[in-house]
């Protein structure tokens, strides 16, 4: 049999359009343990190769299962057919994809193949192990979860203009959750991480047993705290909650297809939108962070990624573009177009998004806080086209006078993200990546990751009003 | 189904039936195999115009095995024999080393009632044309594009027709057909420097005669909602009344209910109620919450569920008292009890628990006379639609962002409020702090169904 990229090299030659095959094939595994018991073990294989075409200014898309060079041409009939009956109704005709330097060759990120190693009951165990010292570490958990999920991917990327790129990569996840009870009162904790790369990148930073320890203790902890109360205040963003704040709140706003339909970054290229102390990036690899869980070195388009500075020292720089809004907005493109499986059309999503450290210690913010809370522990977040954005948080500290005192319940902080980042005024040198578990849905589900350092400034508090 | 997709339908029982007895032959005691065929063609729209057009059709495949009470699961999308052996001997290989759970079971099914669904198929939408569909997705644009102040930002106009199978080694099979055609709209209004939040909405139809009416209708409606949020104001801090329309009372508090319902969360003991709170009062008495898997025209519709087992409608609470809980086979095995029928996912997932379409009963006032009642009460209050936040299904708390919520004064709407965050306890909403209930009742998205509420004791913070 033919090697793949020669059989979808052979497919694209049949096309008189520009035209793009993208082989995928995911290996997934995933494993759920509660209160001892396991919950699903379960494995699945997808694999499949779709076609994307330009015909007249219009896309079509088909995709397949089916490897053989009969279905494959079939496939891309089929995609041609869709193009030409769309682009009759198209008004705004897509341009001509931008001359860029296309990806050739293999793009192999470390930590695959030792992952595939490392059997999987060897995972299984140690997903029992640590969902069983969760439940055991106190007599107030009355139920722990531990949930282990993998991903191999191997992609082929050919266009014909020029790419032809092979790359593999492995994504790994691994989630705890904790219930604590006492006296007819119950509180939640959860702790993740989510890593591109080998079992061990998972546990680069905390232990599988730290990781237990504190989301045991956690839910302890939040037995006894009081709910907060609601209103306006100074905040200090830990760099997970600054990493929700950048993917969430103004990465989504600044994706050039949101922009193109009036978010609220259109028109703002080249304005100050955020404090001077706040520059934002969004980029395939971190320098100085192996591993994210947002990594990639090639996007679906066959585009090699880049770091990409949104907004520099509070003025904003750019937009994330795949290769059709590149065109509209005559830049090169930054390697943001990914599709989830091969049945899904390439769309413009995120990577690793991050805000860049300052030069003030946590110690130093904390002690030059009079009164505020210290923000940590996200629970997931949403965020408008207006930068309108709500977070949870678990964990909510409260500082006086420069001190940290009393831990509340969970809440919910929200605020226009651009306002929000105008008040920063304290911008840490701890950075962390530092999302977690998790992907984003626009559609499809992508893996980011996304972080900070500690930031200070100022948003709403959602709690309770007397 | 005699004509739809025969070949399909013939493939995917084929393969079915390869992939059950490579499970046996790989070391099984027994096995269950679900498996899906789907086809569909999509229109997408993007940034206020067409974007693409494709068409996929696929196979998907998924068995499950047990060897004593160990159980293991793998799946693929391909029929090919190959394949299948080899996700057979991987389900075994993962059922080898995986821990024993007394409550994994496949079972035998009764027989679907002859007052279930049995025709999903439409055959006029299985052979809709792209052009066809292309006039569909013609009609919608030029609904959602007359306000120039509505900016689409993604769109789709879909059709999907498939097959879905159960078999498993106790003689159990289930099929049914269905054609569905759905679309959804993405977008925000945007008028000189103001811009409203996002808003979307989806709906689905399974006739292809009532489908162009209904979607321009759903699109108007949609369209007009997403403009009036253009009057936007602040919102006061207070804690008091709030208006909850049926989609946020779907949103907030019965999407986290729901959770209560679920077999398994009653199994674990992780649920608030148990067996022992059967025939008790747990909520407000005025409160009846039946689920439906029978109503042909929403998307939660079937005679069967994940395990095979047939479905059928029933209540949950009646007057504010537990009547039922939601069981697959584990959860019903741990609590010695019959499944309901509600074993959820598809061929590439293992049974979980989940509801089909969940209807809360119109109460006894009219939407005018909560409206009143609550302007009596205080001066101003929120009226909640869509809601963007926190809810713990496990302490019933909520705290998020209420968008496109009203603010009304003085017997009226005055605007739309931005940054205003409501919360509460799902429990107490229910319970002590409902005030009232309407008549009036709502379908949201082609799917679930609610009234209107009135409740006390919410707390809003104005941004």
């Amino acid at each position: 049999m033919k090697p793949i990229s020669e059989l979808l090299q052979e497919t694209l030659s049949k096309s008189p359009y520009w035209a793009e095959a993208r082989y995928h094939r995911r290996n997934s595994q995933s494993v759920s343990v509660q209160k001892g018991l396991v919950k699903q073990a379960k494995s699945n294989l997808t694999s499949g190769v779709g076609i994307r075409v330009l015909v007249d200014g219009a896309w079509g898309f088909s995709s397949t299962s089916d490897l053989t060079p009969q279905a494959l041409e079939k496939t891309l009939k089929l995609a041609i057919d869709c193009a030409r009956s769309l682009s009759q109704l198209k008004k705004s005709k897509v341009k001509k994809l931008p001359a860029t330097k296309l990806a050739t060759g293999e793009f192999k990120i470390p930590g695959y193949d030792l992952l595939k190693q490392m059997p999987f009951e060897q995972k299984l165990q140690a997903v029992l192990k640590a969902e069983e010292l969760t439940r055991k570490n106190s007599t107030l958990i009355t139920s722990a979860t531990c949930l282990y999920n993998e991903l191999f991917e191997d992609k082929i990327v050919v266009t014909t203009d020029g790419a032809n790129a092979a790359s593999q990569l492995a994504r790994n996840e691994i989630k705890l959750g904790a219930i604590a009870y006492k006296d007819g009162d119950m509180a939640e904790s959860h702790e993740s991480v989510g890593k591109t790369g080998s079992w061990d990148c998972l546990f680069s930073r905390n232990s599988l047993n730290q990781m237990s320890d504190s989301a045991a203790k956690l839910a302890v902890d939040l037995l006894s705290a009081p709910k907060i109360p609601g209103g306006s205040t100074t905040l200090i963003l830990s760099p997970a909650m600054v990493g929700l704040l950048s993917h969430e709140a103004i990465g989504h706003t600044v994706e050039a297809d949101f922009v193109l339909s009036g978010s609220v970054a259109q028109g703002k290229l080249g304005t100050q939108v955020a404090s001077p102390l706040v520059t934002m990036c969004d980029s395939g690899t971190v320098p100085g962070v192996a591993h994210s869980g947002g990594e990639l070195l090639v996007d679906d388009e066959g585009v090699i990624t880049q770091k990409t500075t949104i907004i520099k020292n509070g003025v904003l720089n750019s937009y994330l573009h795949n290769r059709e809004s590149a065109a509209i907005f005559e830049v090169e493109p930054t390697g943001n177009g990914r599709a989830w499986l091969y049945s899904d059309e390439p769309l413009i999503r995120m990577r690793n998004t991050y805000i860049e450290p300052g030069n003030q210690t946590l110690e130093e913010i904390i002690a030059s806080t009079q009164e505020g809370y210290l923000v940590d522990c996200p629970l997931g977040g949403q965020a408008d086209a207006t930068g309108e954005f709500m977070f949870g948080a678990q964990k909510v500290t409260k500082i006086e006078n420069g001190k940290l005192t009393k831990m509340y319940r969970g809440a919910t902080i929200s605020g226009q993200a651009f306002e929000v980042l105008s008040t920063v005024d304290a911008v840490s040198k701890e950075f962390l990546l530092d999302l977690g578990s998790g992907y984003c849905g626009k559609g499809q589900p992508a893996k980011v990751d996304a972080g900070g350092p500690y930031v200070r400034c100022q948003a709403t508090i959602g709690g309770v009003q007397e | 189904m005699s004509q739809f997709f025969k070949n399909e339908k013939e493939k995917l029982e084929t393969a079915a039936g390869k992939l059950l007895s490579y499970a046996i032959k790989s070391g099984a005691d027994k096995a269950e195999v679900c498996g899906g065929y789907g086809l569909k063609t999509k229109i997408s729209l993007e940034k206020q115009d067409y974007q693409l057009a494709s068409s996929d059709d696929g196979y998907s495949l998924g068995v499950r095995v047990l060897k004593g009470h160990r159980q293991g699961f793998a799946s693929c999308n391909s029929t090919d024999p190959a394949e299948l052996k080899e996700i057979a001997i991987k389900a075994n290989e993962i059922a080898g080393f995986s821990p024993e759970n007394p409550h994994y079971s496949i079972q035998q099914a009764e027989n679907i009632p002859v007052e279930a669904p049995h025709n999903l198929v439409d055959p006029a939408l299985t052979d809709l044309s792209l052009q066809s569909q292309k006039d569909w997705t013609r009609l919608m644009v030029a609904e959602a594009t007359k306000d120039k102040r509505f900016r689409l930002n993604e769109g789709t106009v879909e059709i999907g027709s498939g097959i879905s199978l159960l078999i498993n080694s106790l003689g159990v099979r289930q099929m049914e057909a269905d054609t569905i055609a759905s679309w959804s709209l993405m977008g925000m209004g945007v008028e000189g420097n103001t811009i409203t939040s996002f808003d979307y909405f989806s709906e689905i139809s399974r006739k292809a005669s009532a489908t162009p009416d209904k979607i321009v209708l759903s699109t108007r409606k949609f369209i007009d909602e997403v403009i009036r949020n253009l009057t936007t104001g602040k919102s006061e801090s207070y804690k008091g009344l709030v208006i909850f329309t049926p989609r946020a009372v779907l949103d907030i508090l019965i999407s986290s209910l729901s959770y209560h319902f679920n077999g398994r969360a009653v199994a674990e003991n992780t649920g608030r109620w148990g067996l022992k709170d059967r025939d008790q009062k747990i909520l407000d008495s005025r409160l009846t919450l039946r689920d439906n898997p029978w109503l042909t025209d929403r998307a939660g519709c079937s005679s069967f569920d994940r395990e095979g087992t047939p479905t059928r409608p029933m209540a949950l609470i009646e007057n504010g008292v537990l009547k039922s809980f939601c069981l697959d086979h584990y959860s019903a095995h741990a609590l010695k009890l019959s499944s309901t029928g509600h074993a959820a996912g598809g061929p590439s997932s293992l049974p979980s628990v989940s509801t089909h379409t969940l209807c809360l009963s119109s109460g006894n006032e009219s939407k005018a006379a909560l409206f009143t009642k609550a302007q009596q009460e205080q001066k101003s209050f929120l009226v909640v639609h869509r809601y963007s936040g926190q809810s713990d299904p496990v302490t019933g708390d909520f705290s998020g962002v209420a968008k496109g919520a009203e603010w009304w004064a003085n017997g009226e709407r005055k605007y739309y409020v931005q940054e205003t965050l409501i919360s509460g306890n799902l429990f107490e909403a229910l319970g002590k702090d409902l005030v009232g209930i309407s008549q009036e009742n709502e379908v949201i998205d082609s799917d679930e169904e609610s009234p209107t509420l009135l409740i006390n004791n919410i707390s809003v913070t104005g941004g």
